[in-house]
């Protein structure tokens, strides 16, 4: 039989081990999980705001609107996938590939889309000598928001404060 | 025109890159990521621009 003191110790250490400690950040609810992820895609830093992060969701919404709108400003285009029958994936691949980053910026996108902003032809787009910059910056808007994402995902399950 | 664009570029990405960062647990250490990482933006832009100059093409 162990010595009291030490079957004590051994005892502290396996729940040490276990637990978590109290100052650990912890998973949120599964319902608060899905709705803060999905209203970080819609409107950057929402989710972050439903997680009760106040001070970054508002950094998120101000830089990442702000990013968004900016480029709108400076003539930026919106894409959407162009069909291309000669292709082998039957989509301009390019046009895919932009509209999938510019997506990632949510109801900004899709409200600015169906307002008929930066839906201008290409070629009179292109004519603006900011047309590509307004591109990058629209684009920017929506890679980071794709971040801001993930960031949310992570403090919603625990993963970070 | 284009170095303006470049700095407000590296600006945005900065900060959201700063508050995204999960080892920097106090304000003053995203602070100071934010700012690197706006420095490094603007330092390998400007290398980058002296580099490809003088190639034609």
């Amino acid at each position: 039989m162990q010595p009291r003191d030490a079957l004590t110790e051994n005892l502290a250490t396996h729940f040490t081990d276990r637990s978590i400690p109290y100052n650990e950040p912890r998973p949120f609810p599964i319902a608060r999980r899905t709705a803060a992820v999905t209203l970080a895609w819609l409107v950057p830093g929402a989710g972050h705001l439903v997680l009760g992060k106040r001070g970054r969701a508002l950094i998120f919404f101000l830089t990442i609107t702000g990013a968004f709108v900016f480029g709108l400003g400076l003539n930026g285009h919106l894409y959407w996938p162009t069909p291309d029958p000669t292709a082998s994936f039957r989509f301009d691949l390019i046009t895919v590939l932009w509209f999938f980053t510019q997506i990632g910026s949510g109801l900004c996108y899709v409200v600015s889309y169906v307002m008929g902003f930066g839906t201008a032809p290409i070629p009179q787009a292109a004519a603006s000598p900011t047309f590509e910059y307004g591109n990058t910056f629209i684009i920017l808007a929506g890679l980071l928001n794709y971040l801001v994402i993930h960031d949310a995902f992570d403090i919603a399950a625990g993963r970070k404060r | 025109m284009h170095v303006l664009m470049m700095s407000m570029y590296a600006a945005m990405a900065a900060v959201v890159l700063a508050a995204v960062d999960p080892k920097s647990d106090t304000t003053r250490q995203r602070v100071l990521h934010g700012l690197k990482i706006f420095g490094s933006f603007l330092g390998i832009g400007l290398i980058l621009s002296w580099v490809l100059f003088p190639i034609p093409w």
